[in-house]
C-alpha cells in the first residue's frame, strides 16, 4: 500500500539508522547526551555562517560524540503534535538538532507521509517567540518560585474551586493529569477544542453504536460527502489523503472513485471533487433523506421504519428546500445504488447547526440505507487502557467552564493547550470571566492571548524536547488489522533549546509531588514515570518475551506501541425514533448572508500561527498569503458592488470584522466565508496582527443535542469600507485560467481515459 | 534661413574659436557641469543602496527580471550610433556638411558606451562578481558560455567602445597638434604635445592619417551594425514571446541610428550655444541633420509596422496577446508615448521652416529621444509581465525610485564626460573645417571665374 | 591555456541536443505527477522550504513577487469554455463569472521542469546554469552574477531570484531558527538565482551509497522531498533509463518520450492516455510528465 517507502531509513529497532551505513548505537546514550546533557550540544549545530565566523563550536571528528558523526544525519521517531491526529513522524536529527520532520512510513496513520503543518512542527520548535522562563505578570522568576506559587495558591482551595482546562488529551500525561485531579479533589477537568467533530461523535454513537468508527475511503466506490473536509482538516487528513489516493487508482478492483462533495463553501475536498455541489447551508440532512428516498424509487429496498422519517423529504420538496436540482438528486441516487459500496460522511459543514446532530444522523442513514455500514464504516477498536484512552475535545467544555468563571466559582485555573482567549465567541464574554478567577496558571509554548492574561505562566517544551505519549482519537489500522490500536510515544529529538523550559508531564509529576510526595518520589523525572508505566504493562504491550532493555529501546525506536485493541461492534440498527428535520430558515432581512468560518488546512484554529513557513504557504483555494479574507461569490459581490481587494466589514449580530473581500465561485451566493486561525492579538512576531479573528463574532447559537456552538448559524451582512487593497496572493491576474493555453492544467472525462492499467 | 559656413573665414580664426572653447569656461558651462554631477550622484546615492540591500531595491521581481537597467542599456547603446554614422559612413561618402559636427557625434558615441556599460553592472546582482563574463583563462578551466547572447553583447560592446575610442583620437590628432601649437604654456601644452603624437603635418603623415582614419572607419561601419544587432539576438534569440522577433537585428539599428540622430541634434543646438559656435555648426548642417534624421525615423517606423503586422497575421498567438497587451494594457500610455513620440512627432521635421528653428527642432529632438527611451521599454518590459505562462502573469510591477534614480544619474553621468571632454578636446574639428572652407573657397573662386563645377 | 583546450572544454561542457547526444548512459532523473491525485494541499512546498533553505520572505515581498518557493501551487478553475477569443490584459477584476466550480478546482505544482534542452541554460552568459550528466539541469549558486536572463528565458517562469540578502539583512531566520537549516546545502545570498534542483543533495548521497556499495542506483533509493512528504503520493521520481523505476515504467505506459515534443496522445484523437508534458511544443524537452486530472461525468 504504501508507496516509495524510505525503507532504509526507518527505525524499526532501538537503533537509529544513520543516512550512510546504518550505525549501532545504543539509545540510552542518546538520550544522556541529547535528552539531559545536550542543552550545550543542541546549541552548538551550525548556523548558516557559524564556521566561518567562527563564533561557534565545530563537531569535532577527533573526539566523537556519539549520535553526532558530522555530515550524518539519523532519524529518531516521535507523534506529532501538531493535530489530534497523531501521525508518526521521524525526526532527522545532524549535529545534535533536528532539521527536517519526514513521516514515519511504518505508521498506520501517515504511512511515511506529512501534512505541511506537521512539517512545520520544526518551526514551532525553533520558534524565535518561544516562552524560555517561567514568567510571574511577565516578570522572569524560577521554577522553583513558580512552583512554590502555585502551592500557596491551592492552599486551603477546595477540589471544586480548581479547574484544568486543556486541549485534546491522551496518554501517560493525561493519566498523570487525571491522578493530579484526584489528588486537587477535583472533578472540573475541561477538555475544550475550538474546531472538533463533537456533533460527529454525538451522532456516530447513536447511528454506529460508536464515536469514531474507521472510514474505509480507500474501499469505497463512491465517496458522498457532507462537508466533511477529510482531504483538507477533518479528524486524521494524512491518514484520509493516503486512502484517497487509492480511492482515485484506476488500477483498482473497484476501479476509479468518484467523490461527489456537497458543502456551501468548497473546500480543499470539494476541490477534488467530481461533483461539487453548494446547497442550501444547513439542508444537507435533507438531501441525504431526500437521496434515501429516491433510492426506494430507484429499487433499493428500504427498511419501513427508515420510509417512515423520511417519506416526507420528497426529492420534489427538497430540490425546493436544498436549490440542488431533481436531476442531480436523482443522478446521485442512481450513482450510489450502482456504485455499492460507498462511503457517506458527515463533516463540519454540515453540522454547524441548531440541528446539527439531526443533520449528521441523516447523512449516517444513509450509510445504513445503502448497506455501508460494515463495509466502509467499520469499528474501530478500543485502547485496553481506559486512562490512556484519548478524552476529546468539545467546545460544550468551554461553555462549562466559562459558566463556572462567570460565577467567581474557581480560584484556581490551570490552562494546557488550548487558546480560549482568542477562540471563544466575544459574546461569550470568556476572557472577562476568566480574569474573574483568583488565580491563572497558563502551560505555554508562546505568550498567546490566554498566556498573556494568565498569572503565571510556565513555558513548556516543544514537541521536539518532551516526553510524551499519545493515543489518536482516529485509530487507523494496518490492512487486514481491524483490531488494531496504538499507542504512539513523543520523544526529545534533540536537547532543549532553553534549560528552563519543562514537558508538561514533567510539570505535571511536580506538581503531583506537592501533594503526594511519598507516591511520586521514586520518579526522578516524567521519563522513569513513562518508562516505568510502559515496564510494568510491557507483557500487555507484547513485549511478554523480551528483555527489559531491548523493550524499552525497541519501544523508542519505532516510537508506535501496538496495542491489542478492544474490539468495538458497530451497529447495523440506527437509533432514528423522534428524529426531524426543521425546515429551511429564511434570511433574516438585516443579516441576509449566512457566515461561514472555514478551516484552512494550515492554519486550523489558529495554534500555529506563529510558524512563517505556514503563514507564507498560499491557502489553496485562494492562494492568499499572509492575511485572511473574505470570500463572495462574483455573482453576490457584483450585487453588492464589491470587487476583490475592496476592504468589507462583515457584521453580525455579535460582532464583526474587517477583512479583504476576494471573489470566489466556489460558494453558496446566500454565503461569506472567512477562515479561522487569523487575527491574533498576541503570539509571537509571525501570528500578531495577521488577519482578523472570525471568532470573536460568532453568535451564540448551539446545537440542540450536544450544545456545541453551530459554527454556521451565524448571519451576517457585508458593506464596503471605502479602502481598497491589492491581495497579497500567488495567483496572478489570470485567476488561474488557462486563457488561451489549453495545455497547462489539463482535464479529462473518467470515460475518456483508460485508468485500468497505470502503473 | 541663417547661413552656412563663410568660405572666406580665416584658418586663424577656426583655430581661435575652437580653442576658445577649451578654456576659460562661461558661468553656463559650470550650471551644467554641477547639474550633471549633482543629477550623477543621485544616481550613484541609488546605486550604493541598491549594492547594499541586493537588487530587491529596484522593485523588480519574478517575472519581472530586467527592468529600466536593460531599457536604458539599449537605449545608450543606440545612442552610441550616430556618431560612427555621421563619422564614418558620410565620411565615406565624403559628405562635408558633417565636418563640423561629426567630433562630438563621436565624443557622444565613446560616453554612451561608457553609460550603457555602467548599465550592464548596476544590473548585475552580483555586480562584484562581473568578471566572470570575461573570458581569462582560469586554472578551472571554467569560461564563459560563449553561447550566450549577452556574453556576445558584452564582447561586441568592449570592441565597438574600444575602436571608436580609438577612432575618435586618430581623427583628433591633427587638433591636438593645433592645440599644442597655440595654446599658452602650462599642463595642457604639455598633454597635447603627448597626445598629438609629433604630429607635424607632413605629408607622409597626412597620408598615413588619412589610410588609417579610412580604414579604421571601414571597420567601424560593420561593427557599429552588428553591436545592435547582438543587442538584439538578447531578445530576437530568446524564446519569449514579443522577443523571438526575426526584424530585431534591423530594427533595433535602425532605432539606434534614429536615437543617435535626435541626440546629435539635441547636442548640436546646445553647444551651439554654449561655446557660441555658430559659425560653424549652422543652420544648413542641422537642416541636412534633420532630414536624415526624418528618413531614419520613417525606416524605424516602417520597421515597427513590419513587426506588428507579422505578429498579428501570424499565428503565434502569444506574441499575439503580449502585443495586444502592450497596447491596450497597463503599459497602453509608454506604448502610445512611443509611437507618438517616435513615428508622429518625426513629421514636425517635413515643415520646412521648422527644420532650421532651433527652438522647435530641440523639443522635437528631445520628444524623439524619449520616444526612443520608451521603445526600449516597451520591448523589455511587457514580455515579462505576459509571457507564456498565465498563471505567473503579473501587470502591477512599477520600478522604484531608486531604478529610476540611477536611470536619472546616469544622464549625469553622460552630460559630465561630455562637458570635461569639451574642455580638453576641441570639439569642433579644426582641420577639417580648415579643408571644408578650403573646398568652398575654391568652388567659389571657381564659379568667380565662371568655371564649370566645383568640388 | 591553449585554444585546443579551450576547444575540447568547451565541447564537453556544452552537450549537444538530447536526441543527438548520449548524455543519460547510467541515470537521468525525472518525475511524473499525476494531476488527478494531487490534492493541492502543500506539504510537497513546505517540504522544499524545509529541505532546502527556503527563506520566507513576509507579507510585504510576497506582494512585489519575490517569494522563493521552488515548488507552486498552481490552484485552475474550469471555465465555462475554453475561449479563443479573450481580452488578455483585462484585468480579470470580474472575470470569475466564468469559472465553473461545480467540478470543483485543479491543482498543479509546478517546479522546475529540469528541462532536456534548458532555455535557461544556453542564454546564462557564465554558464552557471547547466545540464548534468544525469539529465539535471544544475544551477551553481557560486557562479551566477546575477544577470536573470536565464529566468528571462524560462518559459514555465519557476527560476527565483534572490532580490535580498535574507539571510543576514532580511533576518529571514532569526534566532534561533537557523539551527533548522539544511546543512547539506547553502544558504543563498543577495543576487544569485535559485530554483528546484531535484533535490541535488539527496539524488548526490544516494548515487554515492550505491557506488561505494558498488551497485547502481535502484528505484526508492532516493525521494526528492517534495514527493516524500505528498499525503497522495501524486509524485513519482526516480530514474529513467531504469526500466524498472516506476517513473520509467509511467512515461513508457503514457508513451512520452523525451525526445520528441509531440506524442502519442496528441497524434491521435482517441488514444486512452493521460501523460502530457507542459509547453512541449516549445521543445525545452522537459523532465516532468503530468498525468491529466480525471473527472466523472456520471455525476
Ligand atoms: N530570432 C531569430 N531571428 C532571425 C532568424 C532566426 O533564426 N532567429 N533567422 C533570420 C532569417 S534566416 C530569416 S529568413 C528571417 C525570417 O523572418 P520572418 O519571415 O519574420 O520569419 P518567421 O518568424 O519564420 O515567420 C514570421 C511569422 O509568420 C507566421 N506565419 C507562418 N505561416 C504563415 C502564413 O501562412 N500566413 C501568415 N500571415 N503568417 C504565417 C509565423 O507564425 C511567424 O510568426 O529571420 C531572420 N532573423
Ligand atoms: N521549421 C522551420 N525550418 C526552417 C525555417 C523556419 O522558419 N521553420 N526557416 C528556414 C530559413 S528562412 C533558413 S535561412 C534556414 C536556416 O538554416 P541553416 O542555414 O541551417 O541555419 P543555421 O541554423 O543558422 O545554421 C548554420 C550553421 O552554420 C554555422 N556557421 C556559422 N557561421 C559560419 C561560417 O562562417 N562558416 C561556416 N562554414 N559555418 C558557419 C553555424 O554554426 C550553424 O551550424 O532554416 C530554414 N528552416
Ligand atoms: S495531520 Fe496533524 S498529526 Fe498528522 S502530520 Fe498533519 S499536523 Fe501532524
Ligand atoms: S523549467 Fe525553466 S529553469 Fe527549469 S530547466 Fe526548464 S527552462 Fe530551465
Ligand atoms: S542569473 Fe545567474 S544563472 Fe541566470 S543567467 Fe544570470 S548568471 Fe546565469
Ligand atoms: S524536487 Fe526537491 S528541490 Fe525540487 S521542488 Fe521538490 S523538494 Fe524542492
Ligand atoms: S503534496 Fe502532493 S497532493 Fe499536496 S500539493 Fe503537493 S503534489 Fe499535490
Amino acid at each position: 500500500m504504501i508507496e516509495n517507502g524510505f525503507d532504509e531509513t526507518t527505525s524499526h529497532s532501538a537503533k537509529p539508522q544513520s543516512e550512510g551505513q546504518a550505525a549501532g548505537y545504543n539509545r540510552r546514550d542518546f538520550l544522556k547526551t541529547l535528552g539531559w546533557g545536550g542543552t550545550a550540544v543542541a546549541l552548538s549545530g551550525c548556523g548558516n555562517t557559524s564556521i566561518e565566523n567562527g563564533k561557534e563550536t565545530v563537531v569535532s571528528y577527533v573526539e566523537p560524540t556519539d549520535y553526532q558523526i558530522p555530515s550524518i544525519g539519523v532519524y529518531y521517531n516521535s507523534t506529532c503534535a501538531q493535530c489530534d491526529a497523531g501521525c508518526n513522524i521521524m525526526g532527522r536529527v545532524r549535529e545534535g538538532r533536528v532539521l527536517k520532520l519526514e513521516g514515519n512510513p511504518n505508521s498506520p496513520v501517515n504511512r511515511g507521509k506529512l501534512c505541511g503543518l506537521g512539517q512545520a512542527g520544526v518551526q514551532a520548535h525553533y520558534n524565535p517567540d518561544r516562552v524560555r522562563q517561567p514568567l510571574l505578570k511577565g516578570e522572569a522568576i524560577t521554577w522553583d518560585k513558580a512552583l512554590g506559587l502555585i502551592a500557596e495558591k491551592l492552599n486551603g482551595v477546595k477540589g471544586e474551586e480548581v479547574a484544568f482546562l486543556t486541549g485534546t488529551m491522551s496518554g501517560h500525561v493525561r493519566a498523570l493529569l487525571g491522578n493530579y485531579m484526584d489528588a486537587l479533589g477535583s472533578k472540573n477537568h475541561f477538555v475544550y477544542e475550538a474546531v472538533s467533530p463533537a456533533v460527529e461523535r454525538a451522532a456516530n454513537k447513536k447511528m454506529y453504536g460508536v464515536s469514531m468508527p474507521r472510514y474505509r475511503i480507500d474501499k469505497a466506490k463512491v465517496v458522498l460527502s457532507f462537508g466533511a473536509d477529510f482531504l483538507g482538516a477533518w479528524i486524521s487528513p494524512v491518514n484520509f489523503s493516503q486512502q484517497y489516493a487509492q480511492f482515485r487508482k484506476g488500477s483498482r478492483p473497484e476501479g476509479r472513485g468518484v467523490l461527489v462533495q456537497i458543502e456551501p463553501k468548497m473546500s480543499l475536498t470539494g476541490a477534488n471533487a467530481d461533483r461539487w455541489i453548494a446547497a442550501r447551508p444547513g439542508t444537507e440532512g435533507m438531501l441525504a433523506l431526500a437521496l434515501i428516498n429516491a433510492l426506494g424509487t430507484a429499487g433499493l429496498s428500504i427498511p419501513t421504519d427508515v420510509t417512515a422519517v423520511v417519506k416526507d423529504y420528497t426529492p420534489e420538496r427538497v430540490s425546493l428546500d436544498t436549490g440542488v436540482s431533481f436531476e442531480q438528486i436523482n443522478r446521485l441516487a442512481k450513482l450510489l445504488k450502482e456504485r455499492s459500496p460507498s462511503l457517506i460522511l458527515a463533516g463540519g459543514a454540515a453540522e454547524g447547526y441548531a440541528h446539527g446532530t439531526q443533520n449528521a444522523m441523516a447523512i449516517a442513514l444513509l450509510n445504513h440505507v445503502l448497506g455501508n455500514v460494515g463495509k466502509t464504516v467499520e469499528a474501530a477498536a478500543g485502547v485496553p487502557f481506559p486512562q490512556i484512552a484519548p478524552i476529546p475535545g468539545s467546545r460544550s467544555a468551554l461553555t462549562a467552564l466559562g459558566n463556572g468563571l462567570a460565577s467567581g466559582k474557581y480560584k484556581v485555573v490551570f490552562t494546557y493547550g488550548a487558546n480560549p482567549v482568542y477562540s471563544a465567541p466575544a459574546v461569550s464574554k470568556f476572557s472577562e470571566n476568566f480574569s474573574k478567577a483568583g488565580f491563572k496558571v497558563a502551560f505555554a509554548q508562546y505568550l498567546d492571548e490566554t498566556a498573556l492574561a494568565a498569572d503565571l505562566v510556565l513555558p513548556l517544551d516543544s514537541a521536539m524536547e518532551e516526553w510524551a505519549t499519545e493515543v489518536p482519537e482516529y485509530m487507523a489500522a494496518p490492512e487486514g488489522n481491524v483490531g488494531y490500536a496504538q499507542l504512539s510515544v513523543r520523544q526529545p529529538l534533540m536537547g532543549r533549546l532553553y534549560p528552563d523550559t519543562r514537558g508538561a508531564g514533567d510539570i505535571l509529576l511536580a506538581l503531583l509531588k506537592q501533594r503526594k510526595a511519598d507516591e511520586y518520589k521514586g520518579f526522578e523525572d516524567f521519563y522513569a514515570y513513562l518508562q516505568s508505566a510502559i515496564m510494568k504493562n510491557k507483557a500487555a504491550l507484547g513485549g511478554a518475551d523480551c528483555a527489559d532493555d531491548k523493550f524499552w529501546n525497541d519501544t523508542l525506536g519505532s516510537a508506535i506501541l501496538p496495542l491489542k485493541g478492544v474490539a468495538g461492534s458497530i451497529s447495523a440498527k440506527p437509533a432514528i425514533a423522534g428524529f426531524a428535520l426543521p425546515a429551511p430558515v429564511t434570511a433574516d432581512a438585516s443579516y441576509p448572508l449566512r457566515l461561514i468560518p472555514s478551516i484552512s488546512h494550515s492554519m486550523r484554529d489558529g495554534r500555529n500561527a506563529n510558524e512563517p513557513w505556514l503563514q507564507e504557504s498560499p491557502d489553496p483555494m485562494t492562494t492568499i498569503v499572509w492575511d485572511s479574507w473574505v470570500e463572495i461569490h462574483p455573482k453576490t459581490a457584483a450585487q453588492l458592488g464589491i470587487r476583490e481587494g475592496d476592504i468589507v466589514e462583515v457584521t453580525s449580530k455579535s460582532g464583526s470584522i474587517k477583512s479583504q473581500a476576494y471573489l470566489f465561485p466556489g460558494i453558496h451566493p446566500d454565503a461569506v466565508s472567512v477562515p479561522m486561525g487569523y487575527g491574533h492579538q498576541a503570539m509571537g512576531r509571525y501570528a500578531k496582527g495577521v488577519g482578523a479573528n472570525v471568532f470573536a463574532m460568532l453568535d451564540p447559537v448551539y446545537d440542540k443535542e450536544t450544545g456545541e456552538l453551530a459554527y454556521h448559524e451565524t448571519s451576517v451582512k457585508i458593506s464596503k469600507t471605502g479602502e481598497r487593497i491589492i491581495i497579497v496572493k500567488e495567483e496572478g491576474p489570470a485567476r488561474g485560467s488557462q486563457v488561451g493555453r489549453k495545455k497547462i492544467a489539463v482535464k479529462v472525462s473518467a470515460d475518456k481515459v483508460d485508468l485500468s492499467k497505470e502503473v | 534661413m541663417g547661413k552656412d559656413i563663410r568660405e572666406d573665414i580665416a584658418w586663424a580664426q577656426i583655430n581661435n574659436d575652437v580653442l576658445k572653447s577649451l578654456e576659460n569656461p562661461r558661468k553656463l558651462y559650470w550650471v551644467i557641469l554641477f547639474a550633471a554631477m549633482l543629477v550623477f550622484s543621485v544616481g550613484v546615492g541609488c546605486e550604493i543602496y541598491q549594492y547594499n540591500v541586493g537588487l530587491g531595491a529596484a522593485n523588480m521581481d519574478n517575472p519581472h527580471m530586467w527592468g529600466l537597467y536593460i531599457a536604458t542599456f539599449i537605449f545608450w547603446i543606440g545612442m552610441s550610433h550616430s556618431g560612427t554614422l555621421l563619422s564614418a559612413i558620410l565620411h565615406l561618402m565624403h559628405a562635408d556638411w558633417r565636418k563640423p559636427i561629426y567630433r562630438f557625434a563621436e565624443a557622444m558615441t565613446t560616453f554612451s558606451l561608457m553609460t550603457a556599460g555602467l548599465f550592464v553592472m548596476v544590473h548585475l546582482g552580483r555586480l562584484w562578481q562581473f568578471y566572470y563574463a570575461v573570458p581569462y583563462p582560469s586554472e578551472r578551466w571554467t569560461w564563459p558560455n560563449f553561447q550566450s547572447p549577452l556574453l556576445w553583447d558584452a564582447m561586441a560592446i568592449f570592441t565597438y567602445l574600444s575602436s571608436s575610442v580609438i577612432f575618435l583620437y586618430i581623427g583628433s590628432i591633427p587638433d591636438f597638434a593645433i592645440a599644442r601649437d597655440n595654446i599658452h604654456p602650462g599642463w595642457r601644452k604639455k598633454l597635447y604635445s603627448i597626445l598629438a603624437l609629433g604630429w607635424e603635418g607632413t605629408d607622409r603623415q597626412w597620408r598615413n592619417f588619412r589610410v588609417t582614419y579610412l580604414t579604421v572607419a571601414c571597420f567601424l561601419i560593420p561593427l557599429a551594425v552588428s553591436v545592435h544587432s547582438i543587442v538584439a539576438s538578447d531578445f530576437a534569440m530568446s524564446q519569449q514571446p514579443g522577443w523571438h522577433v526575426t526584424s530585431f537585428p534591423p530594427y533595433f539599428v535602425a532605432g539606434a541610428l534614429y536615437s543617435g540622430c535626435a541626440a546629435i541634434i539635441t547636442l548640436f543646438i546646445i553647444l551651439r550655444y554654449v561655446f557660441k559656435f555658430e559659425e560653424y555648426m549652422t543652420l544648413p548642417i542641422l537642416k541636412k541633420t534633420v532630414r536624415l534624421t526624418f528618413a531614419i525615423a520613417m525606416v524605424w517606423t516602417y520597421l515597427n509596422c513590419i513587426e506588428f503586422t507579422a505578429t498579428w497575421y501570424s499565428h503565434d498567438q502569444v506574441a499575439k496577446d503580449v502585443l495586444i497587451q502592450k497596447a491596450t494594457g497597463p503599459y497602453a500610455p509608454f506604448f502610445w508615448g512611443m509611437i507618438f513620440c517616435g513615428s508622429v512627432v518625426p513629421f514636425a521635421m517635413m515643415v520646412k521652416k521648422w527644420q532650421t528653428s532651433i527652438p522647435v527642432m530641440f523639443a522635437v529632438s528631445l520628444l524623439l529621444n524619449v520616444g526612443m527611451w520608451l521603445e526600449r521599454w516597451m520591448i523589455v518590459a511587457p514580455t515579462y509581465s505576459h509571457g507564456y505562462y498565465p498563471w505567473t502573469w503579473d501587470h502591477n510591477q512599477w520600478p522604484s525610485l531608486i531604478q529610476w534614480g540611477i536611470v536619472f544619474g546616469s544622464f549625469g553621468w553622460f552630460t559630465l564626460l561630455f562637458m570635461v571632454f569639451c574642455k580638453i578636446v576641441p570639439s569642433v574639428s579644426m582641420y577639417e573645417v580648415k579643408e571644408m572652407v578650403y573646398h568652398r573657397s575654391l568652388a567659389k573662386k571657381k564659379e568667380e571665374l565662371g568655371l564649370e563645377g566645383g568640388h | 591555456m591553449s585554444v585546443s583546450n579551450l576547444l575540447q572544454n568547451w565541447s564537453t561542457f556544452r552537450h549537444e541536443h538530447p536526441i543527438n547526444d548520449k548524455p543519460h548512459a547510467e541515470i537521468k532523473w525525472a518525475m511524473t505527477i499525476d494531476l488527478d491525485t494531487c490534492i493541492g494541499c502543500n506539504a510537497c512546498s513546505v517540504a522544499c522550504y524545509a529541505e532546502n533553505n527556503l527563506p520566507v520572505v513576509g507579507k510585504e515581498k510576497y506582494a512585489h513577487g519575490q517569494s522563493m518557493h521552488w515548488i507552486r501551487i498552481e490552484r485552475y478553475w474550469g471555465e465555462t469554455e475554453v475561449k479563443e477569443e479573450y481580452d488578455p490584459n483585462s484585468n480579470f477584476d470580474m472575470v470569475q463569472q466564468d469559472f465553473q466550480a461545480d467540478q470543483g478546482a485543479q491543482f498543479l505544482p509546478m517546479l522546475c521542469q529540469q528541462c532536456e534542452a534548458a532555455p535557461c541554460e544556453t542564454v546564462c552568459p557564465v554558464g552557471a546554469t547547466n545540464h548534468t550528466e544525469d539529465g539535471l539541469n544544475s544551477q551553481i549558486y557560486n557562479r551566477c552574477i546575477g544577470s536573470r536572463y536565464c529566468s528571462a528565458n524560462c518559459p514555465f517562469k519557476v527560476r527565483y531570484f534572490n532580490w535580498w540578502n535574507y539571510p543576514e539583512q532580511e533576518n529571514a531566520w532569526p534566532e534561533p531558527l537557523p539551527l533548522q537549516l539544511n546543512p547539506d546545502l547553502t544558504v543563498r545570498t543577495k543576487g544569485v538565482m535559485e530554483k528546484c534542483t531535484f533535490c541535488k543533495q539527496r539524488t548526490y548521497t544516494a548515487r554515492n551509497n550505491a557506488r561505494s556499495e558498488g551497485r547502481p542506483v535502484h528505484d526508492g533509493d532516493v525521494q526528492t522531498a517534495c514527493q516524500q512528504s505528498c499525503p497522495t503520493n501524486a509524485i513519482s521520481f526516480g530514474n529513467l533509463v531504469d526500466p524498472e523505476a516506476r517513473v520509467a515504467k509511467q512515461w513508457e505506459q503514457q508513451q512520452v518520450d523525451l525526445a520528441k515534443e509531440k506524442q502519442e496522445k496528441d497524434e491521435k484523437a482517441d488514444n486512452k492516455l493521460r501523460g502530457y508534458r507542459i509547453l512541449e511544443e516549445l521543445r525545452p524537452y522537459p523532465s516532468i510528465m503530468y498525468l491529466e486530472r480525471v473527472r466523472e461525468s456520471a455525476v
